[in-house]
């Protein structure tokens, strides 16, 4: 059991090894440490392939994305699980459906449709798919959430005066804090990690992002092992720390959001 | 207090901005790449109604079924590779002690990695010179085992469903944890009374009691087996000769490399469908067993 957690951890280990190797010693101790650590690497890495800038495209992204994310997924969650109206169900019914579409066979028709809208190439290209793919875990975590808050706090706010815009911003958003910082953090592992729609939907090189620039790696590129190890490992460190803070959380959100999937 | 007039504008205030953004990036999208399946297109210049056209293309294309029959490798890998790994250590890791949580972590990390990442690394760890399985081979007395694990066409596909295995048993790990969990302590003190031994316990007590999440556990392994893309991607971009093929390579492949939008849009479609009549199948299957 132990031996299987460690089997499984070997590739990372192998990885964070490697990036202080020199090229030569890479080749030939392929499972040593390394003789001298080679900090030097990760200094080259991050000029040579332009790490700060992908880190900033990174970030940039990401962040817009949670953003947008929480604030239409709250949103939708809050009227779709506190208010009963007809076209509650198969609006429900519509985002539920979003978990099951393939992401890779909505890809040229987004293509088209955001270089027609003259957003491809920029990061809204990345943002608003991101959010609204996302929007259905998001929507279904939240609003699992909200239908625990008792409806008396709202009843007791309507008659104080408050108005519903009111009671989304001072009282639904703040009480359903947990559940949106589970989406937040679910939606921070997949924009900063996405392959896909960076692929398609980015090809200026001063908007690439971490992915992207790593994936030059693999193919040719890639003989400066030491090189890609480094950048690999700099690339990785941000969602390594995210997951050791927030581990019981990302496990349980993500099992909450794969089960409805 | 609010008017039904309030509430009603409030509704529709409060829905539109989602909705019409998942309905332009989420929904519109699978029409739109039906309908571009009728046309021949190079990505500029005019639209060429054909028709079925690309539609039969893509039924008598044998990459396509290459494809295909590469995507549902890796179904088999998952389900015969993640669900019994998942379950076994499932079935022992249940105290919250440290070296339990420890080996629940590690083994959900992969999942908070990079695909791209999770891909080159395996593309070195597969590297046919300096790679770990050769040089572990060598070390064990098998060199004669040694091959271009990613290129050589008899193993790539194997190869290649491997870091898919690895990748993504976090959390079918976890969902197996908490069905087990969740089994009621009655059963579990009636059978200390009954003295029931622990192999009879595990094959009439314990799966009986999580087939739903077996079950689930399952579908979740066909959808994301199809949507594979990313690490064989990385590791090989379906090749050699195509061999490495996926469902989701040679749709990228048609459209952004050979730039056949209408062929690629028609090998999308099939993707969709294929991924909806398996989830039904899979969906049916399990009420049936659930009955």
């Amino acid at each position: 059991m132990l031996g299987y957690a460690l089997v499984t951890l070997y590739p990372l280990y192998w990885l964070f090894i490697s990036a202080f190797k020199t090229n030569q010693e890479f080749y030939e101790h392929p499972f040593a440490l390394p003789q001298a650590w080679a900090f030097s690497n990760f200094k080259r890495a991050w000029e040579l392939s332009d790490m700060g800038r992908a880190m900033v495209n990174s970030s940039i992204v990401t962040f817009t994305a949670i953003i947008l994310t929480l604030f239409l997924g709250a949103l939708t969650a809050y009227v779709l699980s506190r208010f009963s109206f007809r076209l509650r169900g198969p609006l429900t019914g519509l985002f539920v459906v979003g978990m099951l579409i393939p992401i890779h066979s909505t890809l040229v028709p987004l293509f088209i449709m955001m270089k027609n809208v003259g957003i491809l190439n920029t990061y809204w290209a990345l943002i608003l798919p991101y959010a609204c793919f996302e929007l259905p875990v998001a929507i279904f975590v939240i609003a699992a959430y909200m239908s625990t808050i008792p409806k008396e706090i709202e009843e007791a706010a309507i008659v104080d005066g408050v108005g519903y815009w009111g009671i989304f911003l001072r009282m639904m958003l703040p009480l359903t804090l947990p559940a949106l910082s589970t989406v937040a953090i679910l939606g921070f592992l997949r924009y900063w990690n996405d392959f896909a729609f960076a692929l398609v939907f980015i090809n200026k090189q001063s908007l690439k992002t971490i992915p992207l620039s790593l994936s030059i790696f693999s193919d040719g590129f890639g003989t400066d092992y030491a090189l890609t190890m480094s950048a690999m490992a700099m690339s990785v460190l941000p969602t390594i720390i995210v997951f050791l803070i927030f581990q019981e959380q990302i496990m349980k959100g993500m099992v909450a959001g794969a089960v409805k999937g | 207090m609010i008017s039904t007039m309030h509430f009603k504008r409030f509704i529709t205030l409060a829905l539109l901005p989602s909705l019409l953004l998942y309905a332009f990036f989420v929904i519109v999208p699978v029409f739109w790449s039906m309908y571009y399946g009728f046309f021949e297109w190079k990505g500029i210049g005019p639209l060429k109604y054909v028709g079925l056209e690309n539609f039969s293309e893509v039924i008598s294309d044998p990459i396509f079924w290459r494809a295909l029959k590469n995507n549902l490798i890796i179904v088999a890998a998952s389900i015969l590779g993640q669900v019994p790994i998942a379950l076994v250590l499932a079935l022992l890791l249940r105290k919250s002690s440290l070296l339990h949580r420890f080996i629940r972590s590690a083994v959900f990390m992969p999942m908070v990695l990079s695909t791209v990442v999770v891909g080159l690394i395996w593309g070195y760890i597969y590297h046919p010179q300096f790679g770990l399985v050769n040089t572990v081979l060598e070390h064990i007395g098998l060199g004669s085992w040694k091959r271009a694990w990613l290129s050589d066409r008899s193993a790539n596909m194997y190869a290649v469903s491997v870091p898919i295995i690895w990748n993504f048993i976090g959390p079918y790990l976890i969902m197996f944890i908490a069905a087990i969990q969740n089994i009621p302590s009655e059963i579990e003190d009636a059978c200390k009374i009954d003295g029931t031994r622990p192999f009879q316990k595990l094959f009439y007590v314990t799966l009986p009691m999580i087939r739903g999440t077996i079950n689930v556990v399952i579908v979740m392994c066909i959808a994301g087996s199809l949507k594979a893309f990313d690490q064989v991607f990385i590791m090989t971009g379906g090749g050699p000769a195509q061999s490495t093929e996926l469902l989701a390579t040679y749709m990228y492949n048609n459209t952004f490399n050979v730039y056949r939008y209408g062929y690629g849009s028609a090998v999308s479609t099939a993707i969709v469908v294929i991924s909806g009549g398996l989830i039904a199948i899979s969906q049916l299957v399990f009420r049936n067993k659930a009955e």
